[in-house]
């Protein structure tokens, strides 16, 4: 069952996915139109239509609604009757030159009030407006010239680091110098020292060799002598 | 007075779309689409339309099943390969689809008119239950029933073919 079902699914998925052409064509939509309008007849249509639309209408509004008209009608007649029977105001023209001079100079005053009350907030307006400006200005101003010292001071601690670098290098060199002579130094008084105690030790040994000579020497010039002790006769070759 | 062009520029890709898919195929979508537009023409003397869209798609989905229906009806059943190129894998693959695609129209067609109707609009024009009741003038409840049975006879036609059947 789940497996019919899922083959249901993916059949419906797969007639949904399936690529319909756009459309409908140009021609179709065109025949369509004429089609329509050959089996209606314009005026037909819209004849058909205003016939019913009125009768539609009553049909689908309620009852609140044809009531709600019904008293706004009443109301409308009303007022219409009270406007017909009502007396004959005063003359318009004595109204008129009674009322116009206190019009006009209320109209004045609220004009003067009123021109007063924009300059007032134009001025204001334009002071803000204007400190806005010179604040961004100053902002823009002291942000160009805090760019303008870090790069300077970028650039100058950039020259800094390249002469405390140069300055190790060459500091380096010497010491690397001075530590290679010290080495040749060392390898030469090596040599020299092995040389010398070279020497000494043949020198030693000839002088030995001469003492031992001469003290077997010293010994054959002597008479021997029971006083001569043991270790001394023992000496002669 | 009803301006059919307008409408038709403003609907006839839906029912064209509707149409084509349940139909599979240029001609017939033509047929259909132009059949649908004359019957909301006729139906708009009798009676005041408040909801094209869903009048044109009820009636486009109407007529496709009912043309599926004669189709089949003289067994004139054979697969539609439309020429229009498709981004699917392999031909393999392809040719599965397709004939997924014609088991479920001729299962379609098996159906009753209403449980056929719900079904293409809910699964194929994602309709809501209440847009559909809408379109059908039928309770919501209703058209849940009317979807759960067309489901289940499609389920029961696809485990069983019509052949088998027989």
């Amino acid at each position: 069952m789940e497996e019919n079902e899922n083959i249901l699914e993916k059949a419906v998925r797969a007639l949904k996915n399936e690529q319909v052409p756009p459309g409908p064509p140009q021609e179709l939509a065109e025949a369509t139109i004429a089609k329509l309008t050959q089996t209606s007849g314009q005026s037909n249509t819209v004849m058909s239509g205003r016939r019913f639309r009125f009768i539609e209408r009553l049909k689908a509004t309620n009852s609140f609604t044809k009531v709600a008209a019904a008293a706004v009608l009443l109301i409308i007649a009303g007022y219409a009757a009270g406007r017909l029977s009502a007396p004959q105001g005063p003359d318009a023209e004595q109204l008129q030159a009674a009322l116009e001079p206190a019009i006009r100079r209320n109209l004045i005053d609220e004009m003067e009030q009123y021109w007063q009350l924009v300059l007032t907030s134009s001025y204001a307006q334009l002071k803000d407006e204007l400190g806005q400006q010179y604040r961004s200005d100053l902002n823009q101003f002291a942000a160009y010239t805090l760019a303008a010292s870090g790069a300077a001071t970028n650039q100058l601690l950039e020259e800094l680091i390249e002469s405390i670098n140069t300055a190790q290098t060459q500091d380096r060199q010497w010491v690397a110098a001075a530590f290679e002579q010290i080495e040749l130094n060392r390898l030469r008084d090596n040599a020299q020292l092995s040389n010398a105690f070279a020497t000494f030790a043949v020198r030693t040994e000839d002088e030995l060799q001469r003492t031992k000579q001469g003290m077997a020497q010293l010994l054959s010039y002597t008479q021997p002598d029971s006083s001569v002790p043991n270790e001394l006769q023992n000496l002669k070759p | 007075m009803i301006d059919w062009q307008i409408i038709i520029e403003k609907h006839g890709p839906a029912v064209w779309q509707t149409a084509y898919r349940l139909l599979g195929n240029r001609t017939d979508a033509a047929d259909c689409f132009q059949e649908t537009f004359i019957c909301a023409l006729e139906l708009s003397r009798r009676q005041r339309i408040r909801n094209f869209s869903a009048l044109l798609t009820r009636l486009a989905t109407t007529r496709a099943i009912d043309r599926l229906r004669r189709r089949f009806r003289r067994s004139h059943c054979e697969t539609v390969s439309t020429a229009v190129p498709s981004t699917n894998p392999g031909p393999a693959q392809m040719a599965q689809q397709q004939e997924l695609i014609a088991r479920l129209r001729e299962s379609l067609t098996q159906l009753p008119p209403q449980e056929a109707q719900v079904f293409c609009m809910r699964c194929l024009n994602d309709m809501s239950y209440r847009q559909i009741a809408k379109a059908l003038d039928i309770k919501t409840g209703a058209a849940g029933v009317l979807l759960h049975r067309a489901r289940a006879k499609l389920r029961q036609s696809f485990g069983v073919s019509p052949k088998e059947q027989k």
